[in-house]
């Protein structure tokens, strides 16, 4: 996926701090724990924010322990220990990856993403047998999106809500049985899904125009080739800035709602400052430098 | 029931006017206007609920009444603002409407999208009903063309307003926690600056150097 769930740094306390990276690093180990250290590259930070807030939910409070890593041999570092969130996002990760690649082989043909699906062959199955239900409905959201971009698809809310519904899926795991805190995440989950769609539409734009690929917002708002590339990012912006902006105000509302139990900080921290920064910055940097892709 | 200082998150023994303070502030951010069009408002609404209760058990004694009347008058203005949307209309709208209003948007979107002459009604309801359905791009263009085709319509202004107003309180949200405070040394000197030319201007001086 694409990683732009982080939290506003300068806002968080130290402790805070760690504790992110802690749910970052535990998701990285759990899934080479799991799977195979081969699919850690696989990590991303959308899915580590997702482990860091189902298992705010519960009752018991994160163990973290400080460990060596190979991805960082010499200073150790907090990793918090494996709990029923990590696994299941971990799982989720394989899944998003493995289809990710596949789609990647099919649509370019491109042998990097068939030998980087190699260690996924495995992973996958068992991925598929810890979450079954959720596989089946993963895989086909992606089947329904695919179809989406094939036929061009020019509403970008159309696009966008296959993909907030795959990540509402996502969002609302079993073991979280309560059925209005389900009812939350899955609402959150939709809106976290179309926001991520679409602020990922929008900071492709100018590659894809340079690459000629599918882009609901450029078929949207009807891009003429040879068209000034910073003048119609700047009215796609004004249009989309208001919905994007009332996306994260429903996720904020449902945050509000949730019964967390701690974490409660870090996890305002992304949703107030954090998406909202990166959304900003997405769209002022347009044409900058990436923006803090490592943490 | 619920300890009424979790609740109302304050610490035991706060004073009534923390409390108070409090009690606003979570009135504030679950209010019903809040959560308009949202499929969790039963939520927000429940949570209310709980945060009254909490107050009222903290201030049985002193303010009891006082506060009971301030809720009814919540509710009195929660239900005024629902029942304006009854205002006008055909047949056929009423009927969309009240599919709207048993969140039946699936038959809402059919009936619309069966009306041909598509005027400023139908442009609020199509935005109403991709308010519910979460496809938020088109809501604010529905929204938008429905209070331009009929700009005295308070109704389809006071929605779109309101979506804006959402949006401007999630701001204000991350601006209260420390959002974009980076440049507040260089503000302290640009005021000092101006407040100098001022005193300048007025015969007086601030900074002597300048």
């Amino acid at each position: 996926m694409f990683g732009y769930v982080t939290p506003y740094k300068s806002e968080l306390k130290i402790r805070e701090y760690n504790l992110f990276r802690a749910y970052y690093c535990g998701l990285c180990k759990t899934m080479g724990n799991e799977y195979n250290q081969l699919v850690r590259m696989g990590l991303n930070y959308d899915l580590s924010f997702l482990s860091l807030l189902l298992s705010s939910l519960e009752e018991e409070q994160d163990h973290v322990n400080i460990e060596k890593c190979i991805a960082h041999p010499i200073s150790k570092r907090m990793v918090v220990e494996d709990n029923e969130s990590l696994r299941y996002t971990s799982s989720i990760s394989i899944m998003l990856i493995y289809f990710k690649f596949l789609d990647d082989w099919k649509d370019d043909k491109s042998f990097k993403a068939l030998i980087a699906n190699i260690p996924f062959s495995q992973a996958i199955k068992k991925a598929e047998r810890e979450n079954p239900v959720k596989f089946k409905i993963i895989r086909a959201r992606l089947e329904e999106l695919s179809v989406l971009e094939d036929k061009k698809c020019d509403e970008i809310d159309e696009v966008a809500d296959v993909f907030g519904k795959l990540m509402e899926e996502i969002a609302s795991p079993d073991f979280i049985t309560d059925e209005e805190t389900r009812r939350i995440l899955k609402f959150l989950g939709y809106n976290l899904g179309r926001w991520i769609y679409i602020l990922d539409a929008f900071d492709d734009m100018e590659d894809d125009i340079k690459s000629k690929n599918y882009n609901p917002l450029l078929l949207q708002y009807k891009y003429k080739s040879g068209e000034d590339i910073e003048l119609f990012t700047q009215k796609v912006k004004i249009s989309i800035e208001s919905s994007l902006t009332f996306t994260l105000e429903n996720i904020s509302k449902s945050f509000e709602l949730l019964d967390l139990k701690h974490n409660k900080e870090i996890i305002e921290n992304i949703i107030y400052l954090g998406m909202r920064n990166k959304m900003e910055t997405i769209f002022s940097n347009k044409g900058g430098q990436d923006i803090e892709k490592s943490i | 029931m619920k300890n009424p200082y979790e609740v109302l998150e304050v610490r035991e023994g706060s004073s009534p006017e923390e409390i108070k303070a409090a009690y606003k502030k979570l009135v504030k951010k679950y209010h019903p206007d809040q959560y308009a069009n949202n499929p969790l408002s039963d939520l927000a609404q429940e949570k209310i609920k709980e945060i009254n209760e909490a107050y009222d058990s903290l201030t049985k004694n002193k303010s009891y009444n006082s506060s009971q009347s301030q809720r009814s008058q919540q509710n009195q203005s929660y239900q005024q603002s629902n029942s304006g949307q009854y205002s006008s209309g055909t047949v056929e709208y009423s009927e969309i409407r009240r599919n709207i209003d048993i969140n039946n948007i699936n038959s809402a979107e059919q009936m619309l999208d069966r009306i041909i002459n598509r005027d400023a009604e139908w442009n609020y309801l199509k935005g109403v009903v991709s308010l519910k359905k979460g496809w938020y791009d088109q809501a604010f263009r529905y929204m938008t063309v429905a209070t331009s085709l009929d700009p005295t319509n308070m109704e389809y202004r006071n929605t779109l307003n309101s979506l804006n107003v959402r949006n401007n309180a999630y701001r204000d949200q991350g601006d209260y926690r420390g959002y974009n405070q980076k440049t507040s040394f260089c503000n302290v000197c640009g005021s000092l600056l101006i407040a100098d030319c001022c005193c300048e201007c007025m015969g007086g001086d601030l900074i002597s150097c300048c």
